[in-house]
Parts: structure tokens; C-alpha cells; sequence
């Protein structure tokens, strides 16, 4: 094992891979360990603490990769992204569970990481390079590297709203989740980014759902024709939980069901 | 692959343990320090019968690996009763007859302790939320919502 | 979105354990060298309470205190036979062996006593509290545990019984096939009250009402543990889980408990239960037991409260919103089917 202790470590640390595994909060990694490993031959634990602190950075907040979602519950900056970070496990789960390893989780999950698409974050990695989350998650599993932070932009409260459809509360896994960011100038909203996950192999985004509600007025006739081309951009498949038809026939309503408790 | 020292404080008491690498801190707990308190039941963080706290929240035992356990506070269940006198939890849930197979109950207890300590007087929804990471196939869950409810009650306000 | 409310019932008549073989179990008890007695099983108890009501039965049977009583179960090396712990049978099968087992050591116990005491055993009578004494003169008595170090160290006696409990096999008419498959019968009624989203088919139950007839509940706690419990897990039948979502493709079964869905305590149903006492003639002093049919008669409640809130009729568990949202959406919205009285 190899123990990341200062973040100038990872410069020496071997590059994460099938072999070499980062092992953040553990929830995904400890259990494929626990079931035989699957070629996971190192592990790169995250020690230094400096990757687990939020603070307020220019016009945003910088999360540590290592913070866990009770970290971000405990943080008021990120007072938005709570109803997110809340609906991740169950309490055991969120004391556990980090905002990096929910950029690398597999359908059903990422739900947080969903939420940082909807409100643009930026990813920032251990090397210095900086992406967009939609760019990082399109190229997830293909990319190596250690993530230390993510940058999200200030949000206001009531312009961010967040869903999870689940089939038992409060603790279950996504049938879907949705966030959107709807900001407000002079009674119309400004550039509208809507995200959805469980509803792909990684969160993504309604594109046709944010072009028909930017620079509009969040007015009945918006929403309907959100909600028609609410599919544009997703790409839902079969899993235990509901197939691709349900997903697909539900999407709109709980898009809806969203846009109508804004107004 | 050799095995690694480990030091940790279990239910206020200094153990040392050698651990295989990789491997979880439940089976250090159940298998190293002769703990059984916690209970595998699915090694895949999705049951909760190994919820242990550390340094007072809960997490999955079986979820975390042994070696991040060092020089941490670990509490389970075989430290809640105070030599005869069980915890208030303890009590509740046998008066409260909220066990039934008994297999959920370790972590159940763990989970509402983590809660307790830290909000003594939680609401119904509080206390759900506290324990929905935790199965429980028997009870259909009511009667242990209603014995941690009865348990914040034996407590001065 | 419109929920609709919908309300469904169901009967259940359920047979306490099988007849195949007269579906036998057995019980030893013997007394300690200090006056407490062991009951052996291998019956086993995974939570329903088996052996809280065996040393219940026990206790009554010997006459002595509950807390003299231990139950040993689950262990079928050292234990005599027992068919197991299905078809509700505990409590009935398992409790009428020990009866007999405790009645034997029951009568060794009193004729030790009475040697001591030089009476006849028919003059005696227990207290429960651990002393046995003449019928009429209180005073006149020996403790249990002193009948017990007498037995053992003088009169070279030991205090034990065995039981077994064994259905007469009922043969088949050949002419009618009529038959007698099982002796007891237990019964219980329930209504479910749910709501059905009919945009997405989601299901909420929102309430239980029950009534369940267990001869007589000789633990009335945990008859209630019992039925509060089971109807969770007939909710869960109903509702939730399956290990092939997709039957009869065996696609996509879940892999773990994220994906196995039960409903959790954000799901609990408010349930009013009446337990009825009718005591059986030939259940141990009465008590038959609640056992598999605290879960079923929730399923078909729940599929015909699914039924009387939108008019779909779903054939095959669990009933998924997926299903309800089909159906909804063939028959071209919901038919609520209205509700009398
Ligand atoms: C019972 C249960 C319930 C769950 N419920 C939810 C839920 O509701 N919603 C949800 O979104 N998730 C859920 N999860 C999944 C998981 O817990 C979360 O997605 C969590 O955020 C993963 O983070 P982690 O720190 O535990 O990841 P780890 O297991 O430590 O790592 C996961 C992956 O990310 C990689 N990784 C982690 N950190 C970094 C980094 N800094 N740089 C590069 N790679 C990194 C790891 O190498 C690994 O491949 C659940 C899991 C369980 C067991």
C-alpha cells in the first residue's frame, strides 16, 4: 500500500490504473477487495488532509477530492449541494463516501457527481490540469490520474434544485436523479443546465431540456416543452431497478414534477 | 505479502493487531481482537451489520480497510453495557421487543448510538435516517424506531 | 398527477404444519442436579421466538418458576428429531411434544417429592414458585430443587421426560379423494390502503387493518412482534423484491442489497391489529401460533387495493410501478373502481 500523505507525494506516486488503485473513502474499492480484489494489485490511499478541506476559493468553493459528504453536509458554503450529498447511503455511507470517488462511480450512482454537472464544477487533478466535469466524466475510465478537488461556481439555493427518485427512502439508489441549475436575470432565466443520472453510464446532461428553458420564463409552456425534449442527450438502459422504457416514460414527469415546485 | 502492525482503541481498550494487507477491519475486529459484536453480512457496505463507530460516527466496518483503522476510537457493541447495567438503548430494544433474529440488531444499536450521542432528543424522521443504511429482515423496522424513540425518553432533557 | 386511493382485502385460512410422515417432533427435558430443568430441541429458533415459548410451555407444564427453565434448540447432534421450523408448526407441534416431555418429568418430580414428603404424588401440587406441597397444607412442601438433590443423590432417580408429538395419518378416500391433511387451522383477514401515482406507478401503502385468529397467543408480544414484522415482509413481496426483474429473461438480477429492494424505514405502514383468541382443542394449551400467514394474505390485499385504485390487475409479483404504469397506460388511464360504504 502506498500512502499519499502531502499532495506533492502523488508526483512520486505510480499512476493509477487496473493495478494501482485509489482508494479514497473505500466504498466501492473495499468491496471489490472483499470479493477476491479483480487484479487490484496496489492501493494509493489519500491521507493528506489538506485533500479533505472545503474553503471558499475566488467566486466559488474548492472541495477536496477527499472530503466526504458529511464534510460537504458540515459546510454551509455549499448549502445547495446538500439535498445532493444527503441522498448518498444511508448516515454510515456519508461519513465514508468522498466527492472524488463519486466522479468515478458506476451507474446507479453518482449522484453528487450529477449535481456538480448541473452546477458547472471544474475538476481539478493532482498535476495541475483543470477540466470541466462534463469533459472529466465523458472521459472517465480512459483518463488515469488522481483528482484533488472540484471547483464549484457560488450557487444560490433558490436557483438549484435537486431530485431523486428512488424506489425506497431515504436510503436507495438512484432510478434516477436530477438537478438543475436555473438562474434568474429580470424574470427569465439565464443559461439553464439540467442533469440527470442513472439515466446513462455516467451523469449527463438534458441538452435538449436546457435549450428550450434558457432565456425563457419558466412559464407553463416552457416547462412543457422542457419536458418533451427532456430525452434529448440521455441514454437510459435496463438495470434492476426499472428498465429503459420506464426510465424514458418517467424521465418527463419527475423533470416536471421539478420545474413546477420552482416556481 | 507480509502482514501489517495495527493500533487502534476498541470500547476504551489499546489493542494491537496484525493485519493481512487489504483486508477490512471487520474481520480484524471479529478475527484479530475476538470481537463478534459486529456481524458480516454482506461485505458490500449494503446491510450495515458491521456498523462500528469511529472516533464516534458510524461507518462500515467491512468497508474499511484495517490499516486506516491506527490510532483511532473504535466502539461496537460488546463496549455498550457498562459492566452488568446495559445502555439505555439495550434496554429499550429488549423491552421494545425489537429484535427478533438478532443478526440486524449490533448495527442497529451502533447506528442509533452514533445518533444519540449527538442529538439526544431526535425526532421520528431523524432517528429513520439514522438507521435506513441498516437492514433488518424481521421487524418490518417499527418496533426499533419506536425503541430508540423509548430509549432518548429514559434520558434527562 | 392524479394518486388515487385504493383499498383491497384479503382472507387467509392457514394449516399449522403438514401431514406428510404425521410431521413428528420431539422434546427431552431433565432437571439439573439444583432443581432447574433443560429442555432439549433441535428445533430451531431463527427469531420467531421458539424458545421463549417452549420454556413458557415448559414452566407451565412442570409447575416451576419460567426463570428455572433453559431451552437448548438447534442442534440436531444432540438433540432428538424435529421436522423444522416451517408451515407455522412451532409452537403447535413443538409445543404439544414438550408438553409430554415436561408432563413426564413432571410426574418423576412429584413422586420424588412425595417420598420425601410421605405422601402419595396424587396429594401434591406445585406452586409454581418452586415449591411443591400437600394438597390443602400449604406448609407441608419441599422446594423443587430440594426434590432434586433428593432424587439425584439419594433416591438414584432421575427427573426427565420425553415428549413426541406425531398427526395421525389421514388416509384418501379412493372414491372422493377426500382427506384430512391438517387438524388446526389459523385464520386472519386484512385490508390494505394504498395510493397509486397513475403518472408513474408508484405505490404508497398508507395503512393496514388486520384481524388474526391464533387460538390463544400464549405471548402476546410476540404474536404482535410477529405480525407487524411479517406483513413487512408480504409489503416487500408484494412490492419490492425479485430476484429476476425481468422473469422470464434473466437479465439484470440484482447483486446486492442496493439493488434487491425491501422497503425501509422510511416505508413503514401504520398497522392496527385485533388478535382474535379462539384456543385449538389440540394446540398446546391452545395457542396455534401465527407463523407464514403474517405475510400472505398481504400480497393478494395489495394487488386488489392496486385493482380498485386504477382498475389494473396484476398476475405476477412483485408489483412494480412498471407494471401499474403499463397497465394505466393500455387501458388508457386510470379506472379507479370506486369504493362502496
Ligand atoms: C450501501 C451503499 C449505498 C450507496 N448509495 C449511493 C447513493 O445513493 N448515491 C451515490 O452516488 N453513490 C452511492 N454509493 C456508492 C458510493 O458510496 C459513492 O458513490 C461514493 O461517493 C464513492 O466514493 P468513495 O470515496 O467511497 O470511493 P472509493 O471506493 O474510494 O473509490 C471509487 C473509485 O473512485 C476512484 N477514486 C476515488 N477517489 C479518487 C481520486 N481522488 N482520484 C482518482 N480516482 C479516485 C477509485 O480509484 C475507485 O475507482 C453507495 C454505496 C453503498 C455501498
Amino acid at each position: 500500500m502506498i500512502e499519499i500523505e502531502r499532495l506533492d507525494d502523488v508526483a512520486r506516486a505510480p499512476a493509477p490504473g487496473p493495478d494501482v488503485r485509489v482508494l479514497a473513502g473505500g466504498t466501492l474499492v473495499m468491496r471489490a477487495l472483499n470479493y477476491g480484489g479483480h487484479g487490484i494489485g496496489r492501493i494509493l490511499r489519500l491521507t493528506d488532509p489538506a485533500l479533505r478541506e472545503i474553503h471558499s476559493e475566488g467566486g466559488g468553493v474548492r472541495i477536496g477530492a477527499a472530503a466526504t459528504m458529511a464534510d460537504v453536509l458540515a459546510a454551509p458554503d455549499l448549502a445547495a449541494l446538500h439535498p445532493a450529498a444527503q441522498v448518498v447511503g444511508g448516515p454510515a455511507i456519508r461519513n465514508m463516501a468522498t466527492v472524488g470517488g463519486n466522479l468515478f462511480a458506476p451507474h446507479p450512482y453518482g449522484d453528487f457527481a450529477m449535481a456538480l454537472l448541473a452546477a458547472n464544477a471544474q475538476v481539478h487533478w493532482a498535476d495541475g490540469r483543470a477540466e470541466p466535469i462534463e469533459a472529466m466524466l465523458g472521459a472517465r475510465g480512459r483518463s488515469a490520474g488522481i483528482v484533488a478537488a472540484v471547483t464549484v461556481p457560488r450557487l444560490q439555493h433558490s436557483e438549484f434544485r435537486f431530485r431523486k427518485v428512488s424506489r425506497t427512502k431515504p436510503k436507495g439508489v438512484s432510478l434516477m436523479s436530477i438537478a438543475a441549475h436555473l438562474p434568474r436575470a429580470g424574470g427569465r432565466l439565464g443559461d439553464v443546465r439540467i442533469g440527470f443520472g442513472a439515466m446513462g453510464d455516467r451523469p449527463l446532461r438534458a441538452t435538449g431540456a436546457e435549450q428550450a428553458l434558457s432565456g425563457r420564463s419558466l412559464d407553463p409552456a416552457a416547462i412543457d416543452a422542457a419536458c418533451a425534449a427532456c430525452l434529448d442527450g440521455l441514454a437510459p438502459a435496463d438495470d434492476p431497478l426499472a428498465s429503459e422504457w420506464y426510465r424514458r416514460q418517467v424521465a418527463p414527469i419527475h423533470l416536471r414534477r421539478l420545474l413546477e415546485e420552482v416556481r | 505479502m507480509p502482514k501489517i502492525p495495527v493500533r487502534f482503541t476498541l470500547n476504551e481498550a489499546e489493542v494491537g493487531l496484525f493485519v493481512e494487507p487489504q483486508s477490512n477491519l471487520l474481520e480484524a475486529l471479529r478475527r484479530g481482537a475476538g470481537d463478534l459484536s459486529p456481524k458480516y453480512g454482506c461485505g458490500q457496505g449494503t446491510c450495515g451489520a458491521c456498523t462500528v463507530l469511529i472516533d464516534g460516527e458510524p461507518h462500515l466496518s467491512c468497508l474499511t480497510l484495517a490499516e486506516a483503522a491506527e490510532g483511532r476510537r473504535i466502539e461496537t457493541t460488546a463496549g455498550l453495557a457498562q459492566g452488568s447495567s446495559l445502555h439505555a438503548l439495550q434496554t429499550a430494544f429488549i423491552e421494545g421487543f425489537a429484535a427478533q433474529c438478532g443478526y440486524c440488531t449490533p448495527g442497529m444499536l451502533m447506528a442509533a448510538k452514533a445518533l444519540l450521542d449527538r442529538n439526544p432528543r431526535p425526532s421520528r424522521e431523524e432517528v429513520i435516517d439514522a438507521i435506513s443504511g441498516n437492514l433488518c429482515r424481521c421487524t418490518g423496522y417499527e418496533p426499533i424506531v419506536d425503541a430508540i424513540l423509548a430509549a432518548t425518553e429514559g434520558r434527562a432533557a | 398527477m392524479t394518486l388515487h386511493s385504493g383499498r383491497g382485502f384479503a382472507c387467509i385460512n392457514y394449516p399449522i404444519g403438514m401431514n406428510l410422515g404425521g410431521d413428528p417432533a420431539q422434546a427431552l427435558v431433565h432437571s439439573t442436579p439444583d432443581g432447574k430443568f433443560m429442555v432439549t430441541l433441535s428445533a430451531i429458533d431463527l427469531g420467531q421466538g421458539m424458545k421463549s415459548v417452549t420454556r413458557q410451555i415448559a414452566a407451565e407444564a412442570l409447575g416451576v418458576p419460567i426463570d428455572d427453565v433453559y431451552v437448548d434448540t438447534a442442534d440436531s447432534d444432540t438433540g432428538p428429531h424435529d421436522m423444522g421450523s416451517f408451515a407455522s408448526r412451532g409452537t403447535h407441534r413443538v409445543g404439544n411434544a414438550v408438553i409430554r416431555a415436561a408432563s413426564e418429568a413432571r410426574a418423576h418430580m412429584m413422586e420424588a417429592a412425595a417420598e420425601e414428603l410421605e405422601v402419595s404424588p396424587a396429594d401434591l401440587d406445585t406452586d409454581g414458585a418452586g415449591n411443591i406441597h400437600v394438597k390443602g397444607a400449604p406448609t407441608r412442601r419441599i422446594t423443587v430443587a430440594e426434590t432434586a438433590i433428593a432424587a439425584q443423590f439419594k433416591q438414584g432417580r432421575t427427573l426427565s421426560g420425553r415428549g413426541i408429538f406425531l398427526i395421525e395419518p389421514s388416509g384418501v378416500d379412493p372414491d372422493t379423494g377426500e382427506m384430512s391433511p391438517v387438524t388446526c387451522f389459523a385464520h386472519a383477514a386484512l385490508i390494505i390502503d394504498l395510493t397509486v401515482d397513475d403518472e408513474t406507478g408508484e405505490v404508497e401503502v398508507t395503512k393496514i387493518n388486520s384481524a388474526y385468529e391464533v387460538g390463544r397467543a400464549l405471548n402476546s408480544r410476540l404474536v404482535e412482534q410477529q405480525l407487524i414484522g411479517g406483513a413487512w415482509m408480504g409489503v416487500s413481496h408484494a412490492l419490492y423484491e425479485t430476484t429476476e426483474p425481468y422473469y422470464p429473461d434473466r437479465r439484470e438480477g440484482p447483486l446486492d442489497f442496493n439493488a434487491y429492494l425491501m422497503p425501509g424505514p422510511g416505508e413503514i405502514v401504520p398497522h392496527d391489529i385485533a388478535i382474535l383468541e379462539r384456543p385449538a382443542p389440540d394446540a398446546p394449551f391452545g395457542g396455534k401460533g401465527p407463523g407464514e400467514m403474517c405475510a400472505n394474505p398481504v400480497l393478494p390485499a395489495i394487488a386488489n387495493a392496486v385493482y380498485n385504485a386504477v382498475g389494473v390487475r396484476i398476475d405476477a409479483l412483485p408489483i412494480t410501478p412498471e407494471k401499474i404504469l403499463r397497465g394505466i397506460l393500455a387501458q388508457g388511464g386510470a379506472r379507479p373502481q370506486g369504493q362502496r360504504g
